[in-house]
């Protein structure tokens, strides 16, 4: 993986309770996260991906850190990290 | 806090971003493979195979032994590996165009013979890497490069069920499903029980998976979710078709 691959833009979500972090050098921009969040939570982000094509971005307030998104993400462009409790699937 | 891509580690990490397109469903059924062999920590003895079409695009997606070969000859490479190793797991990876269409033979004969093989066969609905033409999986009605007014049964004959044809003709050892990536857990559990299958030498296990192409499909996220949600299932039933029967003792 190329080190560009590897920079995360991560935000607080859920209260603060969780981090949210996209990595653009893996992001295509399919959309598929954004559709299946069951919160809505996701738009899309100035950031730009891999292909040229907008990332996501979490808004903090609706995001429930559930990971929805980083299981459907078919690049492993997402990662959700609590900062409590268990970090199972 | 330094963040890391959470991929599977059998996953060749050097070689992400992966080949296919934006969407594409492979990138979920190898997901979904990767943490199988990671969670059964069988990674030293997988040998993967992958066939023609878009499928050859995962020819360097693991760290783990990976051999490339033609129209559905994955089948019987992958049965020529076993039968020299024993002690390897194979899984022979190819779309619905390979394994159904030109290399169909070699599916029915190792199916017929219950090869101890493990075939995870992903189902588009089209031949994705030449453009999106119909594929012997292409749903009737549905509009493709050679059928833009949808498929016409009359014409063009109904498509394959696959693994309605694996379980009819293999042994009782054999374990048949079919997944989709939108039931990604379940998707999951049918990799890891074909795998487990193979392990236990009971015989030939078959996986196919409903998968999505937004590429040839020409549709945007939510459309691609409608038709791998709801669309194939009503062509396609999501499910186990055959569980071998477990002797104790």
């Amino acid at each position: 993986m190329k080190k560009a691959a590897l920079k995360a833009i991560s935000k607080d979500v859920h209260k603060g309770k969780a981090v949210f972090s996209i990595f653009p050098g893996l992001c295509k921009g399919c959309g598929l996260c954004r559709e299946k969040c069951p919160e809505g939570a996701l738009s899309w982000s100035e950031e730009l991906g891999v292909y040229g094509t907008p990332t996501v971005i979490p808004d903090p307030e609706k995001c429930k850190a559930c990971r929805t998104c980083e299981r459907v993400c078919p690049d492993c462009a997402i990662a959700i990290t609590r900062k409590t409790g268990e970090d199972k699937d | 806090m330094d963040i890391q891509p959470k991929m599977p580690k059998s996953w060749n990490a050097a070689t992400k971003p992966h080949k296919f397109c934006p969407g594409c469903g492979h990138g979920l059924i190898l997901k979904a493979l990767g943490q199988v062999i990671d969670e059964m920590g069988i990674q030293d003895r997988v040998v993967f195979g992958c066939d023609i079409g878009c499928s050859l695009l995962s020819w360097d997606f693991f760290n783990v032994d990976t051999v490339q070969t033609h129209h559905g000859r994955t089948t019987p490479v992958m049965v020529g590996i076993k039968k020299a190793r024993p002690d390897r797991i194979v899984i022979a990876y190819m779309g619905d165009g390979g394994g159904y269409a030109i290399g169909s033979q070699h599916l029915v004969n190792a199916a017929t013979r219950d090869d101890k093989i493990t075939v995870i066969l992903v189902n588009n609905t089209v031949y994705a890497m030449t453009g999106g033409q119909m594929a012997p999986t292409t749903m009737p009605g549905q509009k493709t490069e050679t059928t833009p007014f949808g498929r016409d049964v009359e014409q063009a004959g109904y498509p394959m069920m696959g693994p309605e044809m694996v379980a009819a003709i293999t042994q009782e050892g054999a374990y048949v499903a079919r997944g989709s990536v939108a039931k990604f857990r379940k998707l999951k559990e049918y990799i890891r029980k074909a795998l487990e299958n193979q392990i236990a030498m009971r015989g030939f296990s078959f996986v196919e998976a409903l998968s999505t192409c937004p590429t040839n499909w020409r549709t945007n996220a939510e459309k691609t979710w409608e038709f791998v949600e709801k669309i194939m299932p009503e062509q396609y039933p999501l499910g186990e078709l055959k569980v071998p029967v477990i002797k104790e003792g």
